[in-house]
């Protein structure tokens, strides 16, 4: 895989504070396409060291490579506009409409003005809002969600390959946040982008990060993926930042599909009653899932059900609400096997073709591997 | 809804009406209407001089002012604003009257008269300097560091983040000054008269040592409408160079 960012042992040390180093012989890889979430305890140096990439902050000794180019050697206006560059509090130019805002680095990069139209309609569109409506608008008519969204297309407006963020949602409130969490996780595995996300929030470092680098005062403490960080703590520090709750932790983390129990038993919905209360017994199971031709869940039956006269199983089946996509969390899963008294989850596809179940047993067995 | 729109255009064209009359019925009672049609070669020489009094040295405080302003806020020489925060306040608190004294007392010992045209801008542009020179260090300092920040790590130079930011950010400020200015020069133009400056000062100050009302309004009542035509056309200038993201919310159209 390309090594998109490489750091080599930058260290920072501010003037006039030379016994402290921010950053510390700072070292890793960052593989093209992937998420680095930066968090760290306030004052830790993840400002500081992403500051340096895009040379904000001039770094004290060290090397940092984009792409295999060293950045000291490129200029530093041309390097910050081929990076995009996100920051909490947005600073989109109140000055200039929404369209104006995204056309800022196209047209310092010389685009004709087609192009630049062209580019920032797709960017509304891939964010969710309406080109014919926001384009003309300016940035204090929107909400402070909506600026955010503006504020991150404004800087993949050059289809950047690195981008920066600084607590890109640290300013949005819980639901919002939650919400454009989301939304940008599926923007990214749209545009595959090589992000440096720095975060104080070890929930949205483990949510947003395809790898973690977790700092403390400067130096770097682990660098690994969310899972493994979360099953194998470098020392007591981690195990301390990432919180007595690591494992529940895990559940935001994993996906229904790895837990489930693949291929469980079904019944097709024209079959008898009598066939199903067989199966019951030979199984030794109180409910079995009624599917079509499809294996399109229809709902299930259990003894109690089956009691009423039918001819076949789909008449009496109970319809269900307790199922969920393979690709959601173990989280919401294990609350949905809470809420429903089916006692498990029935895990689907986008087509509601039945893939798997899962009970609680299957998410102690996971968490314990 | 139509009723209510209505009535607030009304009430603030009552005062505005009246004014108009009551100040047409006595430019025409004591006799300054006539005077200025016996005398309209005059009339307009002076009203010329006033104009060219007002515009340039509205037009040099405008341009010093920004400069001026400007360069207070950029790196390594922002420790020199208290110093020159400091001169430009001690002149616009010297009283109209004693500016153009000492123009008229100081500039001799520079080597220039201290009578005519020249002294007359001379005083007349350091008297209006101050609140553009203000407003304009102020409002690029209100300029948000976010946006700041944000402009820079988006790779703008430190001159694209001058005009494309800072400035237009800091305009209406800048503005505000530019409209305190003009009142002060407009307010102060006719004390030109008195270091031989021209203008509409000349009948005002005839009028007044002659104790003749009509002279008098024939040069004051211009000066009036001069005053309120700037104060207009700046309004409308600010409603179109202020981009309409950054303009009071009273001139936004509801959304």
């Amino acid at each position: 895989m390309n090594i998109m960012l490489k750091l080599e042992n930058v260290t920072k040390i501010y003037p006039g504070a030379e016994h402290i180093k921010a950053v510390d012989e700072l070292s890793f890889d960052l593989p093209e396409g992937e998420i680095c979430t930066v968090v760290g305890p306030s004052g830790c140096g993840k400002t500081t060291a992403m500051k340096m990439i895009n040379r904000l902050i001039p770094m004290t000794s060290g090397k940092i490579y984009i792409d295999g180019q060293n950045v000291n050697r490129l200029d530093t206006i041309e390097l910050r506009r081929n990076i995009g560059y996100v920051i909490q509090n947005i600073g989109l130019f109140p000055n200039m409409t929404i369209a104006e805002n995204i056309a800022v680095v196209p047209k310092m990069k010389g685009w004709d003005k087609d192009r630049i139209t062209e580019r920032a309609e797709s960017l509304l569109e891939l964010i969710n809002l309406p080109p014919e409506e926001f384009m003309d608008r300016y940035p204090r008519e929107l909400s402070g969600g909506q600026q955010q969204r503006i504020g991150v297309a404004r800087a993949m407006a050059i289809d950047p390959p690195i981008m920066l963020m600084d607590e890109p949602f640290g300013a949005i409130d819980p639901i919002n946040r939650e919400h454009l969490q989301n939304e940008f996780l599926k923007i990214q595995d749209k545009v595959k982008k090589t992000i440096v996300f720095v975060t104080h929030d070890i929930d949205e470092a483990i949510k947003m990060g395809d790898k973690i680098c977790l700092l403390k005062a400067g130096k770097l403490v682990q660098f690994d993926a969310p899972e493994t960080m979360l099953t194998e703590p470098a020392n007591d520090f981690v195990s301390d930042f990432l919180g007595g709750d690591r494992t529940l932790k895990r559940l935001n983390l994993l996906k229904l599909k790895a837990a489930m129990r693949p291929d469980p038993p079904v019944i097709m919905e024209e079959e008898s009653p009598e066939k199903a209360k067989a199966m019951l017994s030979e199984l030794k199971v109180d409910n079995l899932i009624v599917v079509d031709a499809e294996k399109r869940l229809l709902g299930y039956v259990n003894h109690e059900a089956l009691e009423k006269q039918a001819d076949e199983v789909s008449k009496v089946a109970r319809s269900t609400d307790s199922f969920m996509p393979a690709s959601s969390s173990l989280k919401d899963g294990l609350s949905e096997i809470f809420t429903h008294d089916l006692g498990y989850l029935i895990v689907v596809d986008e087509d509601k073709k039945v893939l798997g179940v899962l009970n609680t047993e299957d998410i102690r067995e996971i968490l314990r591997r | 809804m139509e009723a209510r729109a209505f009535s607030p255009v009304l009430k603030k064209l009552i005062p505005v009406l009246l004014t108009i009359i009551i100040v047409a019925w006595l430019y025409k009672f004591y006799g300054a209407w006539a005077y200025t049609m016996k005398n309209l070669a005059e009339f307009f020489r002076l009203t010329f001089e006033h104009l060219l009094l007002v515009l340039v040295s509205m037009a040099a405080a405008v341009t010093v002012g920004v400069s001026l302003g400007t360069l207070m806020t950029r790196k390594g020489f922002d420790h020199l604003s208290p110093a020159i925060m400091g001169v430009v306040n001690v002149w616009q608190s010297v009283p109209s009257l004693g500016v153009i004294a000492l123009a008229y007392g100081f500039l001799p010992l520079l080597g220039l008269s201290g009578i005519g045209v020249v002294p007359a801008l001379i005083a007349l542009f350091f008297h209006a300097v101050a609140p553009i020179v203000r407003n304009t260090y102020a409002g690029i300092q209100a300029v948000s560091k976010d946006v700041i920040e944000a402009a820079t790590g988006m790779g703008m130079n430190p001159k694209q983040i001058l005009f494309r930011i800072e400035l237009p950010n800091a305009l209406p400020v800048i503005m505000g000054g530019v409209r305190t200015s003009t009142a002060i020069i407009v307010g102060t133009a006719p004390l030109a008269f008195l270091i031989g400056g021209g203008g509409l000062g000349f009948w005002i100050f005839t009028g007044i040592a002659l104790m003749d009302m009509g002279i008098m309004m024939a040069g004051a009542v211009p000066v009036a409408l001069i005053a309120m035509l700037a104060d207009a056309a700046l309004a409308r200038t600010e409603k179109i160079v202020v981009s309409k993201g950054i303009q009071a919310e009273e001139y936004q159209v509801a959304m």
